[in-house]
């Protein structure tokens, strides 16, 4: 488990390999294919990165016409740039029209933690969940990472994906079966659910683990899939620990807590924890640093997770 | 050039006329409605559907086909009745506008009517679109058209000048796009509620090859649009000077036409309006 991996390295990976396998795949590039792991995909497949520039609209537009031609257009940049700047577009040109585009917001979370809260991305699940139907994945390792571009080009229709800059440690082999909207169990447990998603995953694998060590069975479960929710392994695993926390690099409104709140609310009300960004402009400083100021870090999760068990 | 027969011209003015007498049978069934920026490219949209592009209302999906997107999806009203007129779907359809779950809405839905290519009504989308269109159509060498109607207003969106920066990049000389240019937007006179002239350097200066015709003019449509691209490589645009509210004799070159809401009065009007035009075609 101490290998850990650059996400943007394996997303470039496997945007050649689907390419290799399916010639509808376009990458569209807003003056961000170097930083998205693409220089390998542009030497490879030169004309299928259509770059724009700084044209973080219209590239929306523009991957919603291509759609309707048969391609299946990938738009890749910095997260805010391709969900909070063109948000009308995608809801209209994307979602609205239902088109087989898929939006890749890489650097999310304060992956760009010096740079400050105009690269941050903290609200993109918030604001792709307020658009009807379009699949929101998170992908919460290396193989997840690789399985779940497969799964956005296997799968027809408007297609949001998360990743962040830090290395990734590996959880799951190549073989994990990985399926849209399929939730996995990572760890049982029946003391408490902790429910991680991302790049956020392994800080809540972690925690889990010190949990553990301390006689607290933490249940872990993998959402790697915002939208579909996987209900019912949520419910299950509500019903049978009767409290939830959950984990993510995202503002504490609006993402996978609130996903899995609105869920637990109507179905099946336990106490629950919303562990991530709290709601304000977020500091700037080095990532580890940042994190440990929100209380991100594996010891500072299991801790609020003790102090919510009153143990 | 391709010119226009006398008959053909007088068919094409014709179906102009049917298509006025469907907007204002829908604006009938929902008493209001868009109807300044309808009326204003009822010629643009009769020169497109019944003489320039290549469409099959019995198979609307047909991928050779040429596309038709209407930027400006406030002006829907022309485009329902240009289809239904068109034979796209049933008549009977218009008198459903303003119903609940009409499959007219106030801005147009394309998986709710056969022919309708964008969701389009936020402003400054749809250039956008119809540029990955005619990416798409061009990289398969399917030799098709996307022809985009904007609004003279709309353009003031930011968004419509990146996507024309790109649709000139990436030499998309299968596009023609129309501003039909009324000179009028909501609040008052385009010039003074936000200031883009000169139009057509401007075009010019994003790399459009550009014309300028009468909007009105269905013969000169016709012959300024059947030879593209204007230029090799370029995008063409054609401006499309016209009158917002054509045909109708109150709400003609007035903002406050924009959207209608119906009087007896005015409805009694546009009746004997239409009439008039009926009996100069008959002369």
């Amino acid at each position: 488990m101490t290998e850990k991996v650059n996400p943007r390295q394996i997303f470039g990976e496997v945007m050649i390999e689907v390419a290799e396998k399916d010639e509808r795949v376009f990458v569209l590039s807003a003056d961000s294919f170097g930083g998205s792991g693409l220089r390998p995909f542009k030497g490879k497949f030169p004309e299928r990165l259509l770059e724009f520039g700084v044209m973080e609209q219209g590239i929306l537009g523009f991957a919603s016409g291509l759609a309707t031609t048969g391609k299946i257009p990938f738009v890749v940049a910095i997260t805010p740039f391709v969900t909070s700047r063109p948000f009308e577009m995608f809801r209209n040109d994307i979602g609205y029209m239902r088109q087989n585009v898929k939006v890749v917001g890489r650097s999310s979370g304060l992956s760009y933690s010096t740079l400050g809260p105009t690269h941050y991305s903290l609200e993109d699940v918030a604001l792709i969940r307020a658009i009807p139907e379009v699949v929101i994945l998170s992908p919460g390792d290396p193989v997840e990472i690789r399985q779940a571009v497969h799964a956005a080009v296997e799968y027809e229709g408007p297609l949001y994906m998360r990743i962040a800059n830090a290395p990734l440690p590996f959880y799951f082999k190549q073989d994990h079966p990985f399926e849209i909207g399929k939730g996995v169990e990572m760890k049982t447990g029946d003391d408490v659910t902790l429910i991680g998603t991302g790049f956020a995953l392994h800080r809540a694998y972690d925690a889990a683990m010190l949990l553990q060590e301390e006689g607290i069975h933490a249940r872990l479960i993998n959402i790697h899939t915002i939208r579909p929710l996987d209900r019912e392994l949520i419910l299950k695993a509500a019903e049978e620990t009767g409290r939830v926390v959950t984990v993510e690099e995202h503002y504490v409104v609006g993402g996978l807590g609130s996903a899995v709140a609105e869920l637990l609310a109507v179905e099946h009300p336990v106490p629950m924890r919303i562990i991530g960004i709290p709601h304000g402009y977020a500091e700037n400083g080095p990532y580890e640093e940042l994190l440990e100021m929100y209380g991100m870090l594996p010891e500072q999760i299991a801790a609020t997770v003790k102090r919510f068990l009153g143990a | 050039m391709q010119s226009l027969t006398t008959k053909e011209e007088n068919e094409l003015k014709r179906t102009a006329l049917n298509i006025r007498r469907k907007i204002l049978r829908m604006i009938e069934a929902g008493g209001e409605g868009h109807v300044g920026g309808a009326m204003s490219a009822v010629e643009i949209l009769t020169a497109l559907f019944f003489k320039l592009m290549k469409v099959d209302p019995q198979n609307p999906r047909w991928p050779q086909r040429d596309r038709f997107v209407l930027s400006a999806g406030h002006k829907c009203l022309v485009l329902y009745a240009t289809l239904a007129e068109r034979g796209f779907f049933d008549d009977a359809i218009l008198d459903t506008y303003g119903q609940l779950k009409s499959k007219l809405p106030g801005h147009p839905d394309m998986h709710k009517l056969p022919g309708v290519e964008t969701n389009t009504g936020a402003l400054g989308h749809g250039l956008s679109i119809a540029g990955g269109m005619a990416l798409g159509l061009k990289r398969d060498a399917i030799d098709a058209r996307v022809y985009v109607l904007l609004g003279d207003g709309e353009i003031e969106e930011g968004s419509n000048w990146e996507a024309a920066a790109a649709c000139s990049h990436y030499k998309l000389d299968n596009i023609l796009a129309f501003v039909d240019r009324n000179f009028l937007q909501i609040s008052g006179r385009t010039k003074e509620v936000m200031d883009y002239e000169p139009l057509l350097k401007r075009w010019q200066a994003f790399g459009w090859s550009v014309r300028e015709v009468d909007g009105h003019d269905i013969s000169q449509i016709v012959s300024s649009a059947s030879e593209l691209p204007f230029e090799q490589g370029k995008p063409s645009m054609l401006i499309a000077n016209t009158i917002k509210g054509k045909g109708l004799s109150f709400a003609e070159d007035k903002a406050g036409y924009h959207f209608w809401t119906v009087t007896p009065e005015e409805w009694e009007i546009a009746a004997q309006d239409m009439a008039a035009v009926e009996r100069g075609l008959e002369k």
